[in-house]
C-alpha cells in the first residue's frame, strides 16, 4: 500500500518561528495555531510576544458535499436503508439484493448524467472539476457493473460471458453509436464511411452479429460471393443461450463444427478477395496473428477479452476468468502500463474481493463507493466464505469499519448528519458508540435543529445523550438571559441539580428584585415540579404568592405553614418567608391557629441570628404574640 | 389508488414547501425553503404536466438567497409571499412575472433582527401568521411581532409573551391570534389589548408536549387543530371551552404540519417526522348522513375514528417529511432527504 503525506504550509510568520499545534474543532474541521511547550515552571513573557496570534481553520476538502453529489448521497442512503430493510426481513433476498445493485447503479449513472450536463455549461477550474468527478465515477459505475455481473447476479450455470458482453457493450458505446448512425442513413455504398470497417469489427468484437451482418449487407458489393458466404457463416454462428436446453457438452460439439466449416473455407481462399472479410472470419477460428491485429479496435484489455471469449470460449465459467484476463493484458503489452481502474477489474475477476475493496478504497469520491460496495457484498455473502489468511478477520467488522468512517464523514457536515446517522444505525457493534459521542457535537443553531437532534437520541434509545444535549440548550439560553426558557429545557433534560441551580435563580432574583418573572410558566409546572426540592419550594412559594394576591388569606397562611414546616427551605430565604408572615398575622380576619402560630415562633427563635431579620425581628415576634393571643381567646371560646 | 409520485433529489433539505396560489388554473408553480445549509435559498419551480410525457421534471425558474433557515412561508396572494429566517427576520417577497420573462423573486420588505433574546443575541423567528395584509411573527425569545405587508415599521411588539420559546402561531380573528409554546401551553392574545398578557392560556395536553403546528378550519375558524411533537392531533372547538373536542393519535413521529384542503375543509393533510404523509378523509357512507346532519366531521366527538379514512400518499420514507401542500388534487412535500415529492391525482371526491 502506498502511502503519501501530503503537507500543507501554514502561511504565518509565529507559527513558522513558534511550531504549530492543533486540535479538533467539529468532525471535520482542525484549528492550526502557533505553538510551542512551556517546561518551565516560572510564569514569564514569551519570546514571541508582542505577536498576533492567528487560528487557522482546516478543512478537508469533501467531494460528496458538493451540492451536486449531496444528491447521490441522500439518494444511495435510500437505497441502502432498503436494503437493510430487506436484508432484516426477507430469508431468501438474492434476487432483491440485484435489484438494488442496480439501483445503485443507475443512481450512479443519474449522477454521471447530471455531472455531463453540468459539464456542458461549465468552464475554466469548475470544468475541469467535474471532469475529474465524471472520471471517478465513470469507474466507479464500471467497477460497480462487473462485480453486479460476478458478485452479486446467480448467473445460471456460471455462464457468465453474455452479462460481460453487456458490461463492455455498456461501457464503450462508440461502435454501437456509429452503427446507429450508418444503418439509419443513406442506403448503399457504406464502405465509402471511414469508419465502415472499424465499425463493422467493432460489432463483431462486442457480440452484435445482427448488426455485423446489417451493415454487410449495406457494402456495394454485398451481392457478391464473398459476402454471401460470410454472411452465411456468421447466421450459423451458434451462440450460446442458457435457456435454449441445449446442454454445455452439445453446444460445444455444434461450435467446433461450426469452427473447422469456417476454418475450411478460409482454407479454400474463399475471402481472400477482400483482406477485411478475410480477417473477420480469421478472428472467428480465433486466428493469433488476426488478433493481434485488430487490437487497435479495443481502447481496453477487458474489451479484448470479452471479443476474445465471444469467439473462442463462449461457455467460460466465472472462475477461469482471472487466468484468461492475465493473458489479454499481456497479450496488448500493457503490463506495466497497467491503471488503477484495471487492477480493480482484474481483482474482481480473480474473484479477489478482499483486494477489489483495497483498491476501492484508495478512489478519491471519500468512501462512497466502498461503503455501499462492501455492504452490498457482505449481505450477498460474498465476503464470508473468504479464504483469508488472518485469523481474526471477521467481514462484519470489515463492513462495519467502513459504515462507521461513513457515517462519521457525513455526520460533521451541517445538512447530511441525518444521512450520516442512518449508516451508524447499522453498525451492530460500534454504531450506538459513536453516535453517542458524535451527537451532542453537532451544534445547536436553532431550537428546530435541537429538537430534531433530541428526537434522532430518543428514536435510539438514548436518554442520556438527550438529556444532555437539552441541558446544553438549557445553558444557551440561561447565557441568553431567559431564565424561563432554560427551565423549560432543564426540565426535558431532568437534571435536577440544574433545574434546582435554576429554581435558585428565579429566588435570587425575586429577593433581589421583588418580582418573580415568568408567572405563565411557574402557573403550569404540572408533574415537573417533582423534579427538584428547590423546584417544589419555588412552586410552592409562587402558588402562596398567587394565593395573597386574590386574597385568599386563609389558604395562603396554611400553606405558609406547610412551607415553615418541610425542609426545603433554602437558607437565604428565611428571612423573605418570615417577613412575609408579618401581614398575615396582623390580617384582620385571623388566619393563623395558635399551632400554627407556635411553628411561627419556633422558626423565628431559630432563625435569629439571621442578619436580614435582625431590625425585623422585634416586629416578627410583637405580630406572632398578637396574634397567639388572639388565636388563644378563639381557640378557647370555641371549647 | 392511481396516484403517482414524483421524487426529485434538490442537494438541501426543504423545510416549506408551497403552491403558488392560481385562482384561475391549475397551480404549476410552487415555492420551496430551505434549512441547515451553508446558504439557505427560496426555489420558485415550475412543474408543468404533459399528458403524453410521464418523464417530466419539476423546472426550477429562479431562486433567492435567504439569510437563516426558511421557517415558514406562506402566500399573501398569487404575487406576494412572506418567510421568516432563524436569523430573527421576516420578508416579504413577490414573485414579478412580466409577460414574456421569466419571473424573478424581489425582495420587498425586510423586517431585519426583529426577534432578539435580552443579551441582543439574534432569534429565530419560528412561525408567522397571516390573515390579509396582517402578519404576526413569532420567535424563540417569546417575543410577538405585529406586522403589516403594507408597512415597513413594527405595529406592535409583545415583549416577554411568552417564557418560553413560541412554536407555532394562528389567527382566530382578526384581533385575536393563538400561539403555542415549547411547554405545551396555547396562549390566547388579543392584540387590540393594551396590556402584553394573553386573555387566555390552555394546554395541550397535561405532559408539556409541544404543538409544533396550529391550524384553523378553512371556514369555521373557531375549529382549531394542533400536530404535537409525539404524533397527536388535538382539536378545539374553542366557542365551546377551552378542553379538546378530539385527541386523535396519527403519525410516530412529531406532526410537522397539517392542512386542510383549500376547497374541501373535510379533507386534512397531514405529515410527520417519521416520514409520512397522509390524507384522511371522512368515510363516503358516514359523510351521506353524517355530512347533512353534522355540520363538521372534525368536531364528531367518540366516533370520530370510525367516520374517517386515512390513506398513506407515499412509501414511508427514512427521514422526516417537514412540509407538505395541496392544491386541487395535487400534493406536494419537502423532506430531510433533499429532497421533494410531487403526488398527483390525489382521490378528493371519491
Amino acid at each position: 500500500m502506498e502511502t503519501t503525506v501530503k503537507t500543507f504550509i501554514i502561511p504565518n510568520e509565529l507559527c513558522r518561528r513558534a511550531g504549530v499545534a492543533a486540535s479538533w474543532l467539529s468532525i471535520n474541521e482542525l484549528g492550526v495555531f502557533g505553538h510551542q511547550k512551556i517546561v518551565s515552571q516560572v510564569d514569564k513573557p514569551s519570546a514571541f510576544a508582542p505577536s498576533d496570534a492567528s487560528v487557522f481553520q482546516l478543512r478537508q476538502d469533501i467531494i460528496l458535499f458538493k451540492p451536486i453529489l449531496r444528491k447521490l448521497v441522500n439518494e444511495a442512503n435510500g437505497t441502502f436503508l432498503n436494503v437493510q430493510n430487506l436484508t432484516a426481513t426477507a430469508s431468501e433476498h438474492k434476487p432483491e439484493l440485484l435489484k438494488m445493485s442496480r439501483q445503485y447503479r443507475s443512481i450512479v449513472r443519474a449522477c454521471l448524467e447530471n455531472l455531463q450536463d453540468e459539464v456542458m455549461r461549465a468552464n475554466g477550474d469548475y470544468r475541469e472539476e467535474l471532469q475529474n468527478y465524471i472520471t471517478i465515477f465513470y469507474s466507479v459505475e464500471c467497477i460497480w457493473h462487473l462485480c453486479e455481473i460476478l458478485f452479486v447476479d446467480a448467473v445460471p450455470g456460471n455462464i457468465v460471458l453474455p452479462h460481460l458482453l453487456d458490461w463492455v457493450r455498456f461501457h464503450f458505446p462508440k461502435y454501437e453509436r456509429n452503427a446507429a448512425t450508418m444503418l439509419s442513413g443513406d442506403l448503399g455504398g457504406l464502405e465509402s464511411h471511414p469508419d465502415y470497417w472499424e465499425t463493422v469489427i467493432g460489432s463483431l468484437l462486442q457480440g452484435r452479429i445482427k448488426v455485423a451482418r446489417a451493415l454487410l449487407k449495406l457494402h456495394s458489393d454485398a451481392e457478391t460471393q464473398p459476402f454471401k458466404v460470410v454472411d452465411q457463416c456468421l447466421r450459423a454462428m451458434p451462440v450460446y443461450n442458457m435457456f435454449s436446453g441445449t446442454s454445455v457438452a452439445e453446444f460445444n460439439m455444434q461450435w467446433n463444427h461450426w469452427v473447422v466449416d469456417v476454418q475450411s473455407k478460409i482454407d479454400a481462399k474463399l475471402f481472400i478477395s477482400c483482406y477485411n472479410l478475410n480477417l473477420i472470419m480469421k478472428l472467428a477460428v480465433g486466428d493469433e496473428i488476426a488478433w493481434g491485429e485488430i487490437q487497435q479496435y479495443c481502447e481496453a484489455w477487458y474489451e479484448l477479452l470479452a471479443a476474445w471469449l465471444f469467439f473462442t470460449q463462449p461457455t467460460v465459467k466465472s472462475f477461469e476468468l482471472g487466468q484468461l484476463a492475465k493473458q489479454c493484458i499481456t497479450k496488448m503489452s500493457i503490463g506495466n502500463r497497467i491503471k488503477h481502474l484495471d487492477r480493480v477489474l482484474l481483482a474482481a475477476m480473480e474473484f479477489d474481493v478482499l483486494q477489489v475493496i483495497k483498491e476501492v478504497q484508495h478512489m478519491t469520491e471519500n468512501g462512497w463507493f466502498v461503503c455501499h460496495l462492501t455492504d452490498l457484498l457482505y449481505h450477498a455473502g460474498r465476503l464470508s466464505d473468504l479464504n483469508v489468511e488472518s485469523e481474526n478477520f471477521q467481514p462484519e467488522k470489515l463492513r462495519e469499519s467502513f459504515l462507521i468512517d461513513y457515517g462519521t464523514l457525513l455526520m460533521g457536515h451541517k445538512s447530511l448528519w441525518q444521512v450520516g446517522l442512518s449508516y451508524l444505525d447499522h453498525c451492530p457493534q460500534d454504531g450506538l458508540e459513536v453516535t453517542k459521542l458524535l451527537l451532542p457535537r453537532l451544534p445547536l443553531d436553532s431550537e428546530l435543529r435541537t429538537q430534531k437532534i433530541v428526537r434522532e437520541a430518543i428514536n435510539r434509545n438514548l436518554p442520556e445523550t438527550a438529556q444532555s444535549i437539552c441541558k446544553v440548550q438549557g445553558m444557551v439560553c440561561k447565557n441568553r438571559g431567559r431564565l424561563g426558557h432554560a427551565l423549560a429545557w432543564a426540565l426535558k433534560s431532568q437534571d435536577s441539580a440544574f433545574v434546582s441551580y435554576l429554581a435558585d435563580k428565579f429566588l435570587r432574583q425575586y429577593s433581589e428584585s421583588g418580582n418573580l418573572t415568568n408567572a405563565d410558566l411557574l402557573d403550569n409546572l404540572g408533574s415537573c415540579i417533582l423534579a427538584s426540592d428547590r423546584l417544589i419550594f419555588l412552586g410552592k412559594y409562587f402558588e402562596f404568592h398567587k394565593l395573597y394576591r386574590a386574597k385568599e388569606y386563609k389558604e395562603a397562611a396554611s400553606l405558609l405553614i406547610s412551607l415553615l414546616e418541610s425542609k426545603i427551605i433554602p437558607n437565604y430565604f428565611w428571612g423573605i418567608l418570615l417577613t412575609e408572615t408579618v401581614p398575615l398575622l396582623e390580617c384582620e380576619e385571623m388566619v393563623f391557629s395558635s399551632t400554627d402560630t407556635f411553628t411561627i415562633m419556633q422558626c423565628l427563635e431559630e432563625r435569629e441570628h439571621l442578619k436580614e431579620l435582625k431590625d425585623k425581628i422585634a416586629l416578627s415576634r410583637l405580630a406572632a404574640t398578637r396574634n397567639l393571643a388572639r388565636a388563644l381567646v378563639h381557640e378557647a371560646q370555641l371549647n | 389508488m392511481t396516484h403517482n409520485i414524483h421524487g426529485t433529489f434538490v442537494s438541501e433539505k426543504i423545510n416549506k414547501i408551497r403552491w403558488r396560489p392560481d385562482f384561475m388554473n391549475d397551480s404549476h408553480y410552487f415555492i420551496t425553503g430551505s434549512w441547515d445549509n451553508d446558504q439557505n435559498s427560496i426555489k420558485l419551480w415550475d412543474f408543468q404536466e404533459n399528458e403524453e410525457d410521464a418523464e417530466v421534471y419539476p423546472f426550477l425558474v429562479t431562486e433567492f438567497c435567504h439569510k437563516g433557515d426558511v421557517t415558514e412561508i406562506k402566500f399573501l396572494n398569487g404575487d406576494f409571499f412572506v418567510t421568516s429566517s432563524s436569523l430573527g427576520s421576516v420578508y416579504l417577497m413577490k414573485i414579478s412575472s412580466e409577460h414574456g420573462i421569466e419571473p424573478l423573486i424581489e425582495n420587498k420588505i425586510s423586517w431585519e433582527g426583529i426577534h432578539k433574546f435580552p443579551n441582543e443575541e439574534i432569534s429565530p423567528c419560528t412561525a408567522f401568521a397571516t390573515n390579509d395584509n396582517d402578519i404576526v411573527s413569532v420567535g424563540e425569545d417569546g417575543t410577538i411581532n405585529l406586522l403589516n405587508s403594507q408597512n415597513q415599521s413594527i405595529f406592535r411588539k409583545f415583549n416577554n409573551a411568552d417564557s418560553c420559546s413560541i412554536n407555532c402561531v394562528t389567527f382566530l380573528k382578526h384581533s385575536e391570534i393563538l400561539t403555542g409554546n415549547l411547554r405545551g401551553q396555547l396562549k390566547i392574545f388579543d392584540i387590540r389589548a393594551s396590556k402584553n398578557e394573553p386573555t387566555t392560556i390552555f394546554m395541550l395536553s397535561g405532559d408539556q408536549v409541544a404543538p409544533l403546528c396550529l391550524q384553523h378550519h378553512p371556514t369555521q375558524r373557531h375549529l382549531i387543530m394542533a400536530g404535537d411533537e409525539e404524533g397527536s392531533i388535538t382539536i378545539w372547538d374553542l366557542r365551546q371551552n377551552a378542553y379538546p373536542v378530539n385527541l386523535l393519535d396519527a403519525h410516530e413521529g412529531s406532526i410537522s404540519e397539517i392542512h386542510f384542503h383549500p376547497d374541501h375543509p373535510n379533507q386534512l393533510f397531514t405529515c410527520s417526522g417519521a416520514g409520512d404523509v397522509w390524507h384522511w378523509s371522512p368515510k363516503s357512507g358516514g359523510m351521506a348522513t353524517a355530512g347533512l346532519t353534522a355540520e363538521n366531521v372534525w368536531l364528531a366527538s367518540e366516533t370520530i375514528k370510525n367516520k374517517l379514512d386515512v390513506f398513506t400518499l407515499m412509501p414511508k420514507l427514512h427521514k422526516p417529511i417537514n412540509s407538505v401542500d395541496v392544491n386541487r388534487n395535487k400534493v406536494i412535500c419537502g423532506c430531510d432527504n433533499e429532497a421533494m415529492y410531487l403526488i398527483n391525482g390525489i382521490n378528493i371526491f371519491k
